[in-house]
């Protein structure tokens, strides 16, 4: 191109040059940057923004969701807004200097004592200008030789701008070791090439001319940069202007919070809202068919008081018109098909004995229940679906120590009012407002649908699809059974659903939220068991909207003193500690971690008064009931894993801040609760100072690793020793070192998932796909159970990209492997089909 | 794909990017080999989601039994969320000024046929230049179907702006056709720091810097080293430990990370080495200090350099005769003489014959007398000058009044506030 260069052009460059030279300057003058630029110097910007690229300047952030005629001004505005980083670049730093020279001419006339040298100096400064401004007359589009000019302006610009100011912030200007001074200012010489060899003075109309061909063009097929560029480009190039293509999972405590940066992680990525699908309330109210589920419950829980205020408890029945019991018939027949078809016995079956166990109950007031349309099954099969049932009298009888050691808890003290007053009236009604009263309800009751069969579908067909075989609500037992089930197969998916359908029963249901209903310690555990895998899933909107009603979980109707009548002499907590751990930690996936960190902090609190209570000898609420020394052994160790757990919750939430020096000390201080996990613990504290970069402190930590795993006395080098040591390495980047200790770890451990995994990995960087790939392949053929996993897959995947044109049924074969073992909840993300 | 390249390539030479354009567009017959690009920026530690429960609860040990089987958590504290398990980078990522770029460069065979003498080359273009970053220039002679070449390049960045790596393949068909084609990786390097230096000047020669660094970056940064390099005029201090018995520890506290958008600031205090000191009319004018040298890592170690451009400062104005205390007592008694030494130096390029004069304020006195000649004081010589003086006010008082007249020129010199001295009662600080 600058061979094309004509003779004379030459002047008008050196005038473009010029200008430009003292634009930048404009802006960047230290008094206001003003925005309204001399127009000739806009029309520089324009046509250096052609020269450096066009599309370049869109970062990988931006998105190309605007119209072409809109994004031709957006992109010359972020082009300014480039130009002007890039004059902060050691390129331009002449340009800086050159306009202090202004002011200094008047500064020095302004004083007194100044000698005449000082202008001598200028007026040097000023005629190697000019002499520059020859070299490039001469040198014009000659690469090697317009370095020297640069070097020339920086040795000289100094000298005009620091007299000025010299107590003065100076903004320095950052070039790389070896290198003071580099770089053509682009910017000064390309606007020769796009002015018309016409050598017109005013090259304006030109400019313009070539910046909209310039943008016309750019909405064609674009170039260059597509890492793993894919056949179709021009698809590629509408989702991703730059190629550089932001993609899944990225560990939380990196992405959080990195405001514009490409991370996204999983969660965020993941539809956070379920999509569209049947209702489940349709499960319950189009049938026809009297709920299966809901007479899972047995509901002497709503006692007298309750069940005033609570009319809405049993309205899925009360709810639906009465002929729906006639009309039952096909519709039941359908639901109950489906089931026995898995050999499941009917959900009807359930009924009869729900009924029976209803039958003592104080003072039922609840809608008269239809009666069942089936024959109730023997009541010791659903003795066996309630393993821990609560049985009134049983559990007052049976009314043990665990119990109150598990659910003891701190109420408020507003709580707490309550709670004593409705021990004391216990006959009476004491009124309670409802707004200090739980009431959830599910906020959404479609289906969660199966990832896997979805993505199989829309890639290989139906037919492919249909061997795809997985548990759903409708194939398991309605029951604590079936639920078990589902989770233990990694069924998640329809893990959830069954809960939705097991709290409808208990009145719970979609759109119950707000109204009064009663609580009992199963319906908390399905809540918990729901809210947990919906954590699980990343569904995390979904679940902090369902755990909205229960507020702080500190209302008086989850305790079990508000049911004296049910749970007579039972105190405690009804909420399940657990279901406190996963409400504090839920605040911080959605982006709210001081929440979080609230929430932990008082759950501390009360862990840590509670056995304060203990080791002055009194129960774990702080009342004069003795406790037997066993007792008290086995509180005290409970509420100091339950502390420990607390902890973790804390420094997991400040390391997702990036707190790291709190998150530190916090894990730091685990140890005094689990020393058995001070191995785990130091060696992740090191991690964390590995992803800081401060080697040196990790290494240190992992050192104290090596003393800690001495002292147990395992005799032989612990695993968990060499695999630090390989990360180590891996910082260092001796990537051979690394890989041979992750191969260490491997002998003494040859099934170690991780050090497989990252052994591979390590393989990679030392440009060994091939073997990676084939490492990788083989472990995951072998033992699927283990390297099914999300991390090693996308792993894989990412290498398949690299390796081939045929990654796609490379990841669709993997795709099947997964769709033969692995349940609904498997995160098809890693696999990077879409 | 191949239509899409001679776009490409068409397309960047309009830009004037400096790439001539190709001499032969790749034909649209297979096989081909094909360039798959991966930068390799460090792995990461996979994160888990601890999500537990109590024996007792619903789920029983479900929940911990899955997270046992999980591979990615630590075995024995599965509530520990960072894990052990690398992933590699997912994407592209930003890149920054100081930091190196590296990549994987794969180029596969995806035809059922062979080819030959293949010779790959990656050059990278940036603004100014383009380097040749390839290991080897050899051509392989043949590629089998499925295999590759596999090569890791890498490269320290050192400009800022657009960067094109530019991968090109030239091979050899079976046929015996010879053929050539490039793919364009572009990518943008920015700034990833932030400098701002201050200067300070102390009564004596020495000069004190503070740079406020920010990272401007979107991650958070480990400093590993920011050093001062004094030119050859200067011997520098850091300041930024403070000594306890045996080890310093820094300033910042703990954890010498930097946080997105944060900023920190370092204080250097440079002291001019003896050899120039000696010769005060020297240091005037713009000096180079040094520069600074900034070294930081980020995630699991990769490393970033910068250096800044040298500092210049300004050393102040001193006129032509500049006045410095050499010796002064911080607390003296009131209503007792005590002694100070100045010196007095010709900064100027003439020779001076210097008058002394003293004039009270209404704190200080001086004692002697006033209208002293000094003599003769040749340019850059400088001569020390014992004085005597009493306050008759206590509390912190200035020492003022000093005036230099030089009889060649008629010029008077005036010096105030030349050093402040803490002035108090004896009979008071006795009982005290």
């Amino acid at each position: 191109m600058d061979n094309n260069e004509t003779p004379a052009q030459r002047p008008v460059t050196l005038d473009i040059t010029g200008t430009v030279e003292v634009k930048p300057s404009l802006s960047e003058a230290p008094i206001s940057p003003e925005p309204s630029l001399l127009p000739s110097s806009d029309v520089h910007f324009q046509e250096e923004s052609i020269d450096l690229g066009g599309e370049s300047f869109i970062t990988p952030e931006e998105d190309s969701h605007s119209t072409p005629s809109e994004s031709l001004m957006d992109k010359l505005n972020d082009q300014m807004m480039e130009s002007v980083m890039i004059s902060d670049s050691p390129i331009n730093s002449e340009e800086d200097d050159v306009v202090p020279m202004d002011n200094l001419l008047e500064q020095f006339e302004e004083r007194e004592e100044e000698p005449a040298a000082a202008v001598v100096k200028e007026t040097l400064v000023e005629e190697e200008k000019e002499e520059v401004g020859e070299k490039v007359d001469d040198l014009i589009g000659q690469d090697t030789t317009e370095i020297k000019i640069e070097a020339a302006m920086m040795q000289t610009s100094p000298v005009a701008s620091s007299p000025e100011e010299p107590l003065e912030n100076v903004k320095q200007k950052l070039t790389t070791v070896d290198q003071d001074v580099i770089t053509v200012s682009v910017s000064a010489v390309t606007p020769e090439d796009s002015t018309p060899s016409s050598g017109s003075p005013k090259p304006e109309a030109a400019a313009l001319e070539a910046s909209s061909k310039e943008t016309t063009s750019k909405d064609e097929s674009i170039p260059v940069c597509t890492i793993f560029s894919q056949g179709s480009q021009p698809k590629a190039q509408a989702l991703v202007p730059d190629g550089f293509q932001p993609t899944l999972i990225k560990s939380p405590s990196f992405s959080s919070g990195t405001g514009g940066s490409t991370e996204i992680t999983p969660s965020q990525l993941a539809p956070l809202v379920c999509q569209p699908s049947p209702s489940l309330s349709k499960f319950f109210s189009d049938s026809g068919h009297v709920n299966p589920a809901t007479d899972f419950f047995d509901s002497f829980t709503t006692s007298s008081f309750i069940s005033i205020s609570n009319p809405n408890a049993e309205s899925p029945k009360s709810a639906a018109p009465p002929e729906r019991q006639l009309s039952a018939s096909s519709g039941s027949s359908l639901s109950t098909s489906g089931l026995t078809e898995s050999g499941i016995p009917t959900p009807s079956s359930f009924i009869g004995p729900t009924q029976t166990e209803a039958t003592p109950r104080p003072l039922q007031q609840a809608p008269v229940e239809p009666a069942p349309a089936t024959a109730p099954q023997p009541f010791t099969q659903l003795q066996a679906v309630f393993s821990g049932g609560d049985d009134p009298f049983a559990t007052a009888l049976n009314m043990s120590e665990a119990d109150k050691r598990y659910d003891a808890w701190l109420p408020s003290e507003e709580t707490r009012k309550v709670l004593i007053s409705m021990a004391t009236q216990q006959y009476s009604q004491v009124f309670v407002e409802r707004e200090r009263l739980a009431m959830p309800g599910l906020k959404f009751d479609n289906l969660q649908g199966d990832a896997v069969k979805d993505l199989m579908v829309r890639l290989m067909g139906e037919q492919a699809a249909m061997k795809r075989q997985v548990l759903t609500a409708n194939s398991v037992e309605q029951s604590f059974l079936g639920l078990k089930q589902l989770i233990s197969t990694k069924n998640w998916r329809a893990a959830v659903d069954l809960t939705g359908r097991l709290l409808t029963a208990h009145g719970q249901g979609y759109g119950k939220a707000g109204q009064p209903s009663s609580h009992n310690t199963d319906s908390l555990q399905l809540w918990f068991v729901r809210l947990a895998l919906l954590t699980k899933l990343s569904l995390f909107q979904n679940a902090e909207m369902e755990l909205e009603p229960f507020g702080n979980l500190d209302q008086p109707d989850l305790y079990y003193e508000y049911y004296p009548t049910v749970y007579p002499g039972r105190r405690g907590s009804m909420v399940p500690f657990s279901m406190r751990v996963l409400h504090a930690e839920l605040p911080q996936y959605l982006g709210k971690p001081q929440e979080s960190l609230d929430r932990l902090h008082s759950m501390r609190t009360v862990c840590q008064t509670i056995l304060d209570n203990l080791e002055q000898g009194l129960a774990e609420d702080g009342s004069m009931i003795n406790l037997t020394q066993e007792n008290r052994q086995a509180s005290l160790q409970l509420w100091k894993s339950r502390l420990s757990r607390v902890m973790y919750a804390m420094a997991n939430c400040l390391l997702m801040m990036k707190d790291y020096v709190l998150a530190v000390e916090t894990y730091h201080s685990i140890i005094q609760y689990e020393p058995q996990q001070k191995v785990q613990l130091l060696s992740g504290i090191g991690r964390i100072f590995l992803q800081i970069g401060d080697i040196k402190t990790a290494e240190k930590y992992f050192l104290d690793v090596e003393k800690a795993s001495l002292e147990k006395g395992s005799g032989t080098t612990d695993t968990c020793v060499l695999m630090n040591r390989a990360f180590i390495y891996l910082s260092q980047n001796n990537y051979s070192e690394a890989h041979s200790s992750f191969a260490e770890v491997l002998k003494i451990d040859p099934k170690n998932p991780v050090a497989n995994n990252n052994a591979a990995v390590c393989l990679l960087y030392l440009g060994r796909l091939k073997e990676s790939l084939r490492q990788l392949e083989g472990l995951v053929q072998q033992d699927p159970a283990l390297y099914l996993h999300e991390s090693v897959l996308f792993n894989l995947t990412t290498m398949y990209e690299l390796e081939s044109s045929r990654s796609t049924q490379k990841k669709q074969a993997l795709l099947e492997s997964v769709a033969c073992r692995e349940g609904d909840s498997f995160n098809t993300q890693c696999l990077k089909l879409v | 794909m191949e239509v899409n390249q001679a776009k490409q390539e068409h397309l960047l030479a309009l830009k004037g990017l400096h790439m001539e354009i190709s001499g032969k567009f790749p034909t649209f017959c297979n096989p081909k080999p094909n360039v798959y690009l991966m930068r390799l920026t460090k792995p990461t530690l996979f994160t888990n989601m601890p999500v537990t429960c109590e024996d007792r609860d619903l789920p029983g040990d479900l929940f911990g039994r899955l997270m046992k089987e999980d591979p990615s958590t630590i075995k024995g504290s599965e509530a520990l969320m960072l894990g052990e398990m690398l992933t590699l980078p997912q994407n592209f990522g930003n890149i920054f000024l100081g930091e190196t770029f590296s990549s994987y460069i794969s180029v596969n065979n995806d035809s059922s046929q062979l080819v030959k003498d293949i010779l790959v080359k990656a050059d990278l273009q940036t603004s100014s230049q383009r380097l040749n970053l390839s290991a080897s220039n050899n051509a392989v002679t043949e590629l089998k179907p499925e295999s590759c070449i596999d090569d890791v390049i890498h490269h320290e960045v050192k400009e800022i702006g657009t960067h094109i790596l530019v991968c090109a393949v030239s091979y050899t068909t079976q046929a015996g056709e010879k053929l050539y084609f490039r793919k364009f990786f572009k990518f943008q390097v920015l700034k990833p720091l932030d400098v701002k230096t201050k200067f300070y000047n102390a009564e004596t020669d020495e000069v004190f810097l503070e740079a406020q660094i920010q990272n401007i970056t979107t991650s958070s940064m480990f400093m590993e080293k920011v050093s001062l390099e004094p030119s050859m005029m200067y011997n520098v201090a850091e300041l930024n430990t403070v000594e306890t018995e045996d080890e310093g520890t820094s300033t910042f506290g703990k954890m010498s990370y930097l946080q997105p958008m944060d900023t920190r600031q370092y204080l250097y205090c440079l002291k001019p080495k003896p050899e120039f000191a000696e010769k005060a009319g020297v240091i005037k004018g713009v000096t180079v200090i040094g520069k600074l040298d900034i070294v930081w890592k980020t995630n699991l170690g990769e490393r970033g350099r910068l250096q800044t451009s040298q500092l210049q400062r300004m050393a102040p104005g001193y006129g032509d005769v500049r006045l410095s205390l050499e010796m002064i007592p911080d607390t003296v008694n009131l209503e007792e003489p005590f002694d100070i030494t100045c010196k007095i130096t010709n900064c100027s390029e003439r020779t001076m014959d210097l008058v002394l004069e003293m004039c009270n304020t209404c704190s200080i006195h001086w004692c002697g007398v006033s209208g002293r000649q000094l003599g003769k004081v040749s340019p850059s010589a400088s001569l020390a000058l014992p004085l005597k003086l009493l306050s008759s006010v206590q509390g912190l008082q200035s020492i003022s009044g000093l005036r230099l007249t030089d009889t060649f020129l008629k010029r008077t010199y005036e010096y105030d506030d030349i050093a402040q001295v803490c002035v108090v009662c004896p009979y008071m600080s006795r009982e005290s």
